[in-house]
């Protein structure tokens, strides 16, 4: 069997997404037995620091052109179906980014293969693949049957928490690949927020809800991820009044996230904001009202209100990072 | 080149606003409301703002289903879509299915492409996200998914989307399928005389009726109940000692 990984890259850097799905993908394949894992990188990015980040076995082909640095759903979808038949792989895992979104369906036409989007990947009691994926705003899960004899899933944001195997004998093989011109669509400019780290790369989120009160307010959240060295994220109430922009929305309709600590300030904990947390690692849950939903799923809760209780988190922290 | 017939692609959804449970093990849907597909909204009136800024366009609505789909095809009507098309003999529950009746549907009733192709990201039910790109694939057209903002001249089209901590700016020349992302418009309210004359429109039927073998199966539905025990902690300085000595953070 052959498992191949799209490992995305965005300004020289394969995704942290893409790193979990990837190390996720080698663990499976240890546990299933007789499978190859490769990798592709389209765009160039350095090989140490891929090697270090995507170890395991197996071979990871870079397309080291220029004119593959930015996506081209056309010569992506086209590279990504060549390397599907160079490397015979029945299952091609991305993680489920905006790009897997645009590409993932395409692939799965071009290769008449099965689609499962959005899941999480394991093994099942019989010892074959198994995904999982969640509908009705998360409130339902299902298995997804490969029907196909190859299949393509984009996978849910979820930290990898198996151990790097010992060895590391990761090749890195550059390849060629044609880049067509004229191609329709065509992406003319590609804009990076500046300064900012995106909620997706974030080890550490803070997240605010209607209970933050007002867009000012979310400057405690800024100040509090800052001394964290996270991010800042919003649910889908401060998103629609206008308080954050939708690309900081966690949940069902905006972004799910998979930190290693997620800080709940003044989230009820609607079942969409809830599916889009599951990912998380340890959750926090700051609220001024003991019975909001958001603490069943909580490990660490505070009661009080954020005005309050946030200065005096960010003060502890500084207290400790200082003490240490 | 102009903009004059637009497909716009809606589907009904159940209002996913409460819970879910699995009964027999199915989810348990029959009684909830169905609505139209919140993406689906942005589709619509993208459409119908393109038709009122550059006149002389005809936007028609397609939907795969039953007679029960009536209701979110009077109400793309009542939106401003000139006609509505139910697809009917099409199976719901295989994303390659419904894309291949929308297909079927598309090409024979333009007897070719229209130059333009509209649909909602993803349906709110399943979140999956497949329909629309699987449909321009089958279409051979052009493609852009979950596009925030669009702007038409000249013949081309440009489009944006939200990427993970950015933007991306597309150009695409029709024939062409967009599916719209939340922030693309706000969808306007119908007005009562809007909704009455939608309810005497006709519905055009068009057999939507296909041999797909389906991708995938779903088995195994069951009620996710997430629950953890929460501690609650008395004072900030207790939460980050707690943070540090149990779960290695800070």
């Amino acid at each position: 069997m052959s498992f191949l990984v799209i490992l995305e890259q965005r300004q020289g850097t394969v995704k942290k997404a893409s790193v979990d799905v990837w190390c996720t993908v080698q663990h499976l394949a240890e546990v299933l037995g007789e499978t190859d894992v490769c990798g592709l990188v389209m765009g160039g990015a350095d090989k140490n620091i891929i090697r270090e980040r995507c170890a395991g076995k197996g071979t990871i082909y870079m397309v080291n052109d220029a004119v593959f640095h930015d996506y081209c759903p056309e010569c992506y979808a086209g590279t990504i179906v060549d390397m599907a038949g160079r490397t015979a792989a029945e299952n091609i895992f991305f993680a489920n980014t905006a790009m897997a979104k645009d590409l993932a369906p395409r692939i799965a036409m071009r290769l008449d293969a099965a689609l499962a989007s959005d899941c999480v990947i394991g093994v099942d009691g019989n010892g074959s693949l198994k995904a999982v994926t969640t509908m009705y705003a998360g409130t339902v899960s299902a298995v997804i049957e490969n029907l196909r004899k190859s299949a393509v899933y984009t996978v849910a944001p979820r930290l990898c928490s198996f151990e790097a195997r010992r060895e590391n004998t990761v090749e890195i093989l550059e390849i060629k690949a044609e880049c067509l011109s004229g191609c329709n669509p065509a992406l003319k400019e590609i804009s990076y927020h500046k300064g900012r780290k995106d909620i997706a790369e974030s080890d550490i989120l803070v997240a605010g809800g209607r209970g933050v009160g007002s867009r000012e307010n979310f400057a405690l959240l800024e100040s509090l991820a800052m001394s964290l060295g996270g991010a800042v994220g919003a649910s889908r109430s401060a998103v629609d009044e206008g308080w954050r922009p939708h690309s900081e929305q966690i949940g069902q309709t905006g972004r799910s996230v998979a930190p290693k600590l997620y800080i709940a300030c003044g989230i009820s904990g609607a079942p969409q904001h809830l599916a889009g947390i599951a990912g998380a690692e340890t959750v926090v849950a700051i609220n001024r009202d003991r019975d909001a939903p958001i603490f069943k799923v909580a490990d660490y809760g505070i009661i009080g209100d954020i005005t309050e209780v946030v200065p005096l988190l960010e003060r502890a922290v500084c207290e400790f990072q200082r003490m240490k | 080149m102009t903009l004059k017939n637009i497909a716009v692609c809606i589907n009904q959804v159940p209002d996913t606003a409460s819970g879910i449970e699995v009964v027999h093990g199915n989810p348990d849907i029959g009684y909830l409301n169905k609505v139209l597909n919140p993406y689906d909204e942005y589709a619509i009136e993208e459409a119908v703002r393109l038709k009122e800024r550059l006149g002389e366009v005809m936007v028609t609505a397609f939907s795969v289903g039953d007679k029960k789909h009536y209701d979110v095809l009077r109400k793309a009507l009542s939106m401003g879509a000139d006609r509505a098309c139910l697809v009917d003999g099409g199976r719901r529950d295989d994303s390659r299915s419904v894309a291949a009746s929308l297909d079927k549907a598309i090409r024979f009733h333009y007897d070719g492409f229209p130059d333009l192709v509209v649909c909602g990201r993803e349906s709110s039910d399943c979140n999956r996200a497949q329909v629309p790109l699987m449909l321009a694939e089958m279409l051979g057209v052009a493609a852009v998914a979950a596009v925030t903002e669009l702007m038409y001249e000249d013949g081309v089209l440009r489009v944006w989307r939200e990427i993970e901590g950015g933007m991306e700016e597309y150009v695409l020349y029709p024939p062409a399928l967009i599916s719209a992302e939340k922030g693309l418009n706000i969808p306007r309210k119908t007005n009562i005389k809007a909704v009455m004359k939608a309810r005497k429109e006709p519905i055009l039927h068009i057999d939507g009726s296909v041999e797909i073998a389906s991708g995938v199966a779903y088995r195994g539905f069951s009620t996710i109940r997430r629950q953890k025990n929460c501690r609650i902690m008395e004072t900030a300085e207790d939460l980050v000692r707690i943070l540090h000595e149990e779960r290695r953070i800070l």
